[in-house]
């Protein structure tokens, strides 16, 4: 039972990170395929409060929280400022970075070896060690996320990023202020993927820079892409598929030496084969 | 000393990551795609060629079939996924994925099959060493300047000079025009990612000769090549290539300072500085 809930778990977690990607690439257009560092910091700051003692469970999340929406405003205003293509570098270089200050900075982040023992979040006196009280507390995390994606969606906020992403010289002229539009958005995706990171960090008790580089944010493009970019459905059905795949690769015989490089390698093949055949993903829209 | 050795490193590394850019500069500006999978044709070849010497294939002919093997593939690439994703209208953001995905499964079989370790080439002479007045280098350094050298000064009479590279000039100016023209811009594309793959083939054998194969290492050389390439101006190839020379240098004049592993964030420093202060490139033509 435990292996299904902790499942459900990740997924969840992976949806509340997959909204932000979904946010800036499927929504705004901001091509990034730096959110797993972004996720990482939230991780490494709320797994840093909690060891040293200094802060509780929901305060060190506030505090992820705001970093990583600071963080990732700072992430994207290079793309006001250079177009497209060259943000592209951009993403890739951030994402590059913080592997690198991750693996690198072992007085913070312990290295290549990872943070052991992250303490269990604790809630009103609460320890939340069992799996469905962990089930719980991500879906609760998880339901705001999508209950303030789902309004974004709908409410004129939503449809202006829309339309900033269809014609950006257009909605300016007709005196829209693009740059704060482009500035709320990043700053609302930089809070989603901080908070998975805290979620992420509490949840699994060990963190390490495998878990937040460029793999890792190649994985979320494919739960995106073949989830279907654009839609709240989208956001959801693509991690559960997708984060299934290790399990059913499990049933095949596969040495265990090539199991991740199989991994990635169908990842890859699904993000061309959705961008070939079926571009809008699963239950998405169009890209 | 040591500083002086360090700038000779330099130069050599940036002599190979020259070719790299002007390979990718000649895609970038020609077929307007941005290629990540040019990585993976850069890390394939020199696999390849490692295959070939360990089953016996003398060296200048492993150069060869590599070089020849590499530009199939390239061409590939362009007709059966980059040519039919364009023939669907697909937009720059979906090629882009694509490109992404194609570079996830290139590393990804080649860590299935080759394993993820780093391999040295069984090939004694290469990494033996020269000395001319207290600089060091080995045979493959060597090699690598003068291969990187002549491919640059081929590509630049190629491009001036004879009909294919009068006719890619021609499609990367005005691909409308080009094509009411029947300058073919289709197939002109397939050249193109042909002639660069081969090239980037030449760096892709060398630089392991002295550095080993990793199946991952293919993205940061890229990356800079990439960086160089905005930086001296899309659509120079001049300018890529010098730009290449120059980061290489700093990059290892840094290492007096600054231990290697932050090497990714040197050059990253670099290319925000240029986004800050000339986002047009050092070499770029009025446009």
């Amino acid at each position: 039972m435990d292996f299904y809930f902790s499942y459900i778990v990740l997924a969840e977690i992976y949806v509340l990170l997959g909204l932000s990607t979904n946010l800036l690439v499927g929504i705004i257009g901001i091509f990034s395929v730096s959110q797993a560092a972004v996720f990482g910091v939230g991780a490494y700051i709320v797994a840093a409060f909690l060891m040293s003692g200094t802060l509780g469970f929901i305060p060190a999340m506030i505090v992820a929280f705001i970093c990583c929406v600071i963080l990732n405003i700072l992430l994207a205003l290079p793309s006001l400022r250079v177009s497209g293509d060259y943000f592209v570098v951009t993403s890739f270089g951030i994402q590059l970075l913080a592997t690198a200050v991750f693996i690198n900075w072992t007085a913070g982040t312990g290295g290549a070896n990872g943070l052991p023992g992250i303490p269990p979040p604790e809630i009103l006196g609460h320890t939340v060690g069992e799996a469905w009280e962990f089930l719980v507390l991500v879906t609760v995390a998880t339901g705001l996320g999508c209950l303030a994606f789902g309004l974004i969606l709908r409410a004129p906020f939503g449809r202006l990023l829309k339309a900033i992403r269809e014609d950006e010289l257009a909605v300016a002229a007709a005196g829209k202020n693009v740059l704060r539009a482009k500035v709320s958005a990043a700053a609302l995706a930089g809070g989603f993927a901080g908070s998975a990171g805290g979620l992420y960090a509490t949840f699994m008790s060990f963190i390490d820079p495998v878990s937040f580089d460029l793999d890792a944010s190649i994985l979320l493009l494919t739960m995106v892409v073949v989830g279907g970019a654009r839609t709240l459905a989208g956001s959801i059905v693509g991690p559960f598929v997708l984060l299934a795949l290790p399990h059913v690769l499990m049933l095949i015989d596969i040495p265990t030496t090539i199991a991740a490089s199989m991994r990635q390698l169908i990842y890859g093949l699904l993000l061309i084969a959705f961008m070939l055949f079926r571009p809008q993903g699963l239950v998405g829209e169009k890209l | 000393m040591l500083a002086l050795q360090l700038f000779i490193n330099g130069l050599v590394t940036g002599s190979a990551l020259g070719i790299v850019a002007i390979s990718f500069s000649l895609v970038f500006s020609t077929a307007k795609i941005f290629h990540v999978a040019h990585a993976g044709v850069y890390t394939m070849a020199g696999y390849l060629a490692w295959s070939l010497v360990r089953y016996g294939v003398p060296s200048p002919l492993t150069l060869v079939i590599v070089v020849v093997l590499c530009a199939g593939a390239g061409a590939l690439i362009e007709w059966q996924l980059y040519d039919r994703l364009k023939q669907r209208r697909a937009t720059d953001l979906v090629i882009l994925i694509a490109s992404i995905g194609l570079l996830a499964v290139m590393q990804n079989s080649i860590s299935a099959i080759y394993t993820p370790n780093i391999l040295q080439f069984p090939l004694p002479w290469a990494s033996q060493v020269v000395a001319f007045g207290g600089i060091r280098l080995s045979w493959a350094e060597i090699l690598t300047v003068a291969f990187s050298l002549s491919a640059y000064a081929t590509t630049m009479w190629f491009a001036n000079h004879t009909n294919l590279g009068k006719r890619i000039r021609a499609v990367a100016s005005n691909p409308f025009l080009a094509e009411i023209t029947r300058l073919e811009p289709r197939s002109v594309y397939v050249y193109v990612i042909a002639i660069a793959s081969a090239l980037v083939a030449l760096p892709g054998v060398m630089v392991p000769l002295d550095f080993g194969l990793q199946p991952y290492g293919g993205l940061t050389p890229l990356l800079t090549a990439t960086i160089a390439m905005i930086a001296g101006g899309v659509g120079s190839l001049h300018g890529a290539y010098v730009v290449a020379v120059a980061i290489a240098v700093m990059q290892n004049l840094c290492l007096l300072f600054i231990p290697g592993e932050w090497s990714v964030g040197i050059t990253f420093f670099i290319f925000v500085f240029f986004m800050l202060f000339r986002p047009t490139g050092l070499f770029s033509t009025a446009r």
